[in-house]
């Protein structure tokens, strides 16, 4: 084949831009940290990239409405602490003005003015209130569970409508209910015999005793409703200790897959550098010295 | 055989070595010109009279060398396959770059691309589910449902950018070709009044080629030689050139991405209107602005319909803060109930709802939460669940990306492979037509040398004269 002197510096050329481009394209890579850039750098990688950002957001998203979820929880917790710690002064109350044998007209009237404002408190460590909304209220729209007169006004568990829970969404798959109504935790307004009316009956029927018999083995069966239900939350509060570890680990991993997919590899991405840089420059030195000479030098 | 026949022979090859000189010269100046196929001076001994005849004195001894004819030398079928290949070159690398600055307009993977502004989206459902009564969470889906809603608009727009600028650049080139057509016409003209007159005329065939494979890169035309020197060029089957008179080519069909399927552009004739299979340049940019820009923005478009179905759909199923059913998210901007997803298209797309109240989040209607309004968050917690739904817009858009990246790849690596067969058409042609310095110089010693010999022989035939005429003293 014949070879002239512009073939070689075109093929030389074509070469060496050949050199240059890989060097560019590795480069590019080392400054972006980034193996993908677009689409067409690898499409299966895009494809996995695109589905781990995905995971990674929804993860994002689930950390924060299990650290919210908490926050609901320990609310319903405590208030039911709180409100159990009342609860039994009261039945201490009943128990105390039970014991007629010491009992007079003053000491009844003083236990039923306290047991009343027990009520008063229990009411209002019912109305609890969470980032607006009140924590036993279910699903109401309004600011409040129990009026002041201990009638539930929250939305679900009675009234003939059904528990509507409140769920926190943990997982893809999972969500964890945060709240507990009124009526679950504290009986049944419709039976009359609820926390709030025992509570109110005792107030009222303070000196009597068969009839106070009678409310505290109700108060009996509200107590041990609102323990299994602190109980209940608890449960539920470790569940969600549980799906933040599952979370935060399930970051990491998804982090690491998208890093794997995505980033660079520092060590083989430089000694490719290298490599082409040596060559690029063997190239560059083996082009000055064949397009150099011709016939021209020699003749004289 | 004459006294002076001598000389005569001795000048003729004075006159040939010289020719010969020059034309190497012509060809080391013409050494890194594009399109020069290198030229040989044809040199042809002259031969003695071989009819005898009655006052003949020849004695067959020839007569010197003639050196009229200057020769190209090209491989003509080379020429038709660097055409071809050029063509196809063009046409390639048109392909890949569209494929490219689509992949760019859509900026994925990363953080900036639909994709992640669809997650947002999906999270501000999640962060109502968490609170479903708060003004400032709905105000937030809101927000970044109209950054999504931006964002396909912007990708479209860019789409829009594209298709717009494939199509003014398609037209310069129409252009260019109908000027370039015209060049070639002129130079055939010219062509075969120097063959008619004899004279030589390599240079303007030279320039003539360098038009042609212009051509074939541009529209993808191809040569055929008519025997008066003539090219008759031929684009898809229309006759561009046709010895010294030119068609022109024009652009038709619409001039607006929208109007595609309706009235696609074409390449037709200009006068005639007959549409022209071109390739090169132009046959890759019009597949740009019939097939490849039109698929991408169809595809965007299938996206957000898909999107607004779904989110409508799924919206309607709640109830707002009044307790009202959810209204349509998503429209066209035209404003009218109910909406219709098939007039939805990325660039039109619009978030109907403005009013934070207006988010449909609870799942349990005023009448079953027992007149008041719910606040639960079913719906909401639906609503951040159709990320997940494999028909949903989320995989559409995923499927679409990957897609779009395989075939850019495989144009890339198309236009690679391509880009190596012209590449060694390129060398070959230049093998047969190119100068060689090395080739030059030998040729350049051996006349230099035949020459000084010729101009021995003349000094030599004049001693001899003059002994001739010593002896007559």
């Amino acid at each position: 084949m014949r070879i002239t002197q512009r073939a070689l510096a075109l093929n030389s050329l074509r070469g060496l831009n050949n050199n240059l481009n890989a060097v560019n394209k590795l480069q590019n890579q080392l400054t972006s940290g980034k193996t993908i850039s677009t689409p067409s750098d690898d499409p299966t990688g895009t494809n996995t990239s695109m589905i781990t950002r995905q995971g990674l957001a929804g993860n994002a998203q689930q950390a924060r409405n299990i650290s919210d979820g908490h926050t609901f929880l320990d609310a319903s917790d405590s208030a039911l602490q709180n409100m159990l710690d009342q609860v039994r002064r009261v039945r201490d109350l009943a128990v105390q003005a039970l014991n007629t044998g010491s009992s007079s007209a003053a000491s009844d009237q003083a236990i039923a003015t306290e047991v009343g404002s027990v009520r008063e408190s229990l009411i209002g460590q019912a109305n609890q209130v969470v980032q607006g909304r009140p924590i036993f209220g279910g699903v109401t729209s309004g600011n409040q569970a129990y009026l002041a007169d201990g009638t539930y006004v929250g939305v679900g568990g009675a009234n003939g409508i059904a528990v509507q829970p409140v769920n926190r969404r943990i997982s893809d798959v999972e969500a964890v209910r945060v709240d507990i109504t009124g009526p679950e935790a504290f009986g049944d307004p419709a039976s009359g015999k609820d926390l709030f009316s025992v509570v109110a009956n005792i107030a009222s029927h303070v000196g009597d005793s068969a009839a106070l018999t009678t409310d505290l083995s109700d108060l009996d069966k509200v107590i041990s409703g609102m323990t299994t239900a602190a109980a209940d939350i608890g449960t539920r509060s470790a569940r969600m200790d549980t799906a933040a570890t599952v979370n935060s680990s399930q970051a990491l991993t998804l982090q690491a897959k998208l890093s794997d997919t995505e980033d660079v590899d520092l060590p083989k991405t430089i000694m490719e550098l290298q490599m082409q840089q040596t060559g690029y420059q063997a190239a560059l030195s083996v082009t000055a010295k064949s397009l150099q000479p011709t016939l021209v030098d020699f003749l004289r | 055989m004459s006294t002076f026949s001598g000389l005569n022979t001795a000048a003729s090859a004075l006159y040939a070595q010289q020719r010969a000189i020059d034309i190497t010269g012509q060809n080391v100046a013409n050494a890194n010109t594009d399109g020069y196929s290198r030229q040989r001076v044809d040199m042809q001994s002259i031969g003695g009279s071989a009819v005898p005849a009655m006052w003949s004195v020849s004695t067959q001894v020839g007569q010197g060398v003639n050196s009229d004819q200057v020769t190209r030398i090209r491989d003509t079928f080379l020429e038709a396959r660097a055409q071809a290949e050029h063509a196809t070159t063009a046409d390639l690398t048109v392909q890949s770059a569209t494929l490219s600055s689509v992949e760019s307009s859509f900026q994925e993977p990363g953080t900036n691309g639909i994709q992640s502004m669809l997650s947002t989206m999906w999270s501000g459902w999640s962060d109502i589910a968490n609170n479903p009564t708060d003004p400032g969470a709905r105000a937030q889906l809101l927000q970044r449902s109209q950054t999504l809603v931006a964002g396909l608009h912007s990708v479209s727009g860019s789409l829009d950018g594209q298709w717009t600028n494939t199509h003014d650049s398609l037209q310069t080139l129409l252009t260019d070709v109908n000027a370039t057509a015209q060049s070639i016409a002129g130079l055939n003209q010219a062509i075969k009044r120097a063959a008619q007159a004899g004279t030589p005329s390599s240079e303007l065939q030279d320039k003539r080629d360098v038009l042609v494979l212009h051509l074939s890169d541009t529209v993808g035309a191809t040569a055929t030689p008519a025997g008066d020197g003539t090219l008759n060029v031929v684009v898809g089957g229309a006759t561009l050139v046709a010895g010294n008179s030119a068609l022109g080519l024009k652009l038709t069909g619409t001039s607006a991405s929208t109007g595609v399927t309706a009235d696609p552009p074409v390449i037709a004739t200009s006068p005639g209107g007959t549409p022209v299979l071109v390739g090169g340049t132009a046959k890759g940019q019009l597949a740009s602005l019939t097939s490849i820009i039109p698929s991408y923005q169809n595809q965007l478009t299938a996206i957000a319909q898909q999107l607004a179905t779904q989110v409508n759909a799924g919206h309607a199923a709640g109830y707002d803060l009044k307790g009202n059913p959810g209204e349509p998210m998503f429209d066209d901007g035209s404003g009218t109930l109910p909406v219709d997803p098939t007039t939805i298209t990325a660039a039109n797309i619009n978030l109907r709802i403005t009013d934070p109240a207006k988010v449909a989040a609870a799942g349990l209607s005023p009448a079953a939460a027992g007149g008041g309004v719910s606040a639960d968050s079913k719906n909401a917690d639906a609503m951040y669940q159709q990320r997940l739904s494999g028909t949903g817009a989320d995989t559409g858009y995923r499927k679409m990306i990957v897609a779009m990246g395989v075939e850019s790849a495989t144009a890339s690596s198309n236009l690679g492979t391509q880009s190596v067969v012209s590449g060694q058409v390129d060398s070959s042609r230049d093998a047969v037509s190119g100068v060689s310095i090395d080739e030059e110089m030998t040729n350049m010693l051996q006349f230099q040398h035949a020459y000084s010999a010729a101009g021995r022989l003349v000094s030599t035939i004049n001693s001899m004269l003059d002994d001739l005429m010593n002896m007559v003293r």
